[in-house]
């Protein structure tokens, strides 16, 4: 492949859960001719998490567009909508930056025909696809995605007209009325369109709903793994693993690695039970 | 990209507080057609006197978190998931998610204003993050990617 444009890649901070989705998109930037500059992590958070501390974001925003315009990089290329939307409509009201923002969907889109070739592995799965009302009017991701995942062979995308409130699940977690609404349809959808898996755009609704595969109601994939399965590349989705083996995940997840985070304490309270954390049960929708 | 070359958030939240409480009329198109009302506690139905007090929580004027009109604008304020459907039914491009976030930064005392309202911080939500990272990342991508 020839990489015609070097870009910065803001990849955000949750999704440091899946190191398979972020290397996804490393792989699926390079096949459309970008090599990616991978940044993200509390120290390239954009702070939209500070409304309780607008003079904390205020920092964090100065110290990451600071630190992006040092990659002197003419494009950004964001992954995660919450950093996409801070950005777009705080960072750079605040800051001066020497890039322009686009979002990932709209690179590969933009960009589908140097995409199209690397698709080759059939991926045969009728699926549902999740989506929310929020950021399509920003990026039309609820019209781009569909047509990304069209290229793959094998895949079939149920009709569903439905949006749920929001950009992403996890801003409906403090609403569980809300959330057991979206569970109910979309496994209603599911049901009635025999689609054999749903598939979210964000790392935010993958992280929420993955548990469904736990719970026996459907398999749970990112739009990125499935291009990424078709471009032939198999990675671990440990995140998934994880969730599927409750709390049996630690042995999978081992010694060293707990070790280095803390130790067994330090698991407990930062990972163990996120990952026991499941979807809102059927019975309580 | 910017507007203003690096006046900071601040000075752009206060730029745009007052744009909003000169180009906003009042006229509730923003909670009528609001996402997440049907999922929100509100207690009244009044949609121009729900703004109203979202506006009067922007203008800084004193207000009673009691009376049902503020605490709707707060469970409003507070509610918002950001889905954007009222900032194109807006007449006045007022950006009423804008409104509302701003009106919850005002709320949570985070300018300098009496707090009306209150955000439970999660004080591992770096900590999480680095842990995760410590499982996905190998050590040089930690030092070059992050």
């Amino acid at each position: 492949m020839d990489v015609t444009e070097k870009a910065t890649f803001w990849y955000g901070c949750n999704v440091l859960r899946h190191g398979d989705i972020i290397r996804g998109c490393i792989d699926l930037l390079r096949f459309v001719g970008i090599e990616a500059v991978p940044v993200g992590g509390p120290n390239y958070c954009c702070g939209s998490i500070k409304d309780a501390n607008p003079v904390a974001g205020d920092g964090m925003a100065k110290r990451t567009v600071e630190r992006m315009n040092q990659k002197n990089n003419r494009r950004m290329i964001a992954w995660c909508p919450s950093c996409h939307l801070q950005m777009h409509n705080f960072m750079s009201k605040g800051y001066e930056t020497n890039f322009e923002m686009d979002f990932l969907v709209e690179v590969l889109f933009e960009r589908r025909e140097l995409l199209r070739p690397w698709l080759k592995v059939p991926v045969p799965l009728r699926i549902f696809l999740h989506r929310h009302v929020g950021f399509n009017q920003l990026v039309g991701i609820n019209r781009m995605v569909p047509e990304l995942l069209a290229m793959i062979p094998g895949i079939e995308i149920v009709p569903d007209s439905y949006r749920a409130p929001s950009y992403m699940c996890h801003a409906l977690g403090p609403h569980p009325t809300a959330m057991a609404a979206m569970l109910r349809h979309s496994e209603q959808t599911i049901h009635a369109t025999s689609a054999e898996a749903l598939v979210t755009i964000y790392h935010q609704c993958y992280r929420d709903l993955c548990g469904l595969e736990r719970q026996g109601v459907t398999k749970v994939f990112n739009y990125i793994h499935l291009l990424a399965r078709s471009a032939g590349i198999e990675r671990p989705n440990e995140y998934m693993e994880w969730k599927n083996a409750g709390p049996e995940a630690e042995q999978l997840i081992g010694p060293e690695r707990i070790g280095s985070m803390g130790g067994k304490p330090a698991f407990d309270r930062l990972i163990k039970a996120e990952l026991l954390k499941l979807p809102i049960r059927r019975d309580q929708r | 990209m910017s507007t203003e070359a690096n006046q900071g958030l601040l000075a752009y939240i206060e730029s745009e507080r007052q744009r909003i409480l000169d180009a906003c009329t009042q006229c509730g198109r923003c909670l009528e057609v609001c996402h997440m009302r049907p999922y929100l506690p509100l207690e009244t139905s009044n949609e121009t006197a729900i703004v109203g007090q979202v506006l009067a929580v922007l203008a800084r004027a004193p207000v009673s978190p009691d009376t049902p009109e503020t605490k709707d604008a707060l469970t409003w304020a507070q509610g918002c998931t950001a889905s954007g459907v009222c900032v194109a039914a807006c007449p006045e491009s007022v950006n009423p998610t804008m409104m509302l976030r701003i009106a919850r930064m005002t709320a949570f005392g985070g300018l300098g204003d009496p707090k009306l309202a209150h955000k439970p911080e999660d004080g591992d939500w770096f900590p999480r993050i680095r842990a995760f990272a410590r499982t996905q990342l190998t050590e040089s991508e930690q030092k070059e990617w992050m």
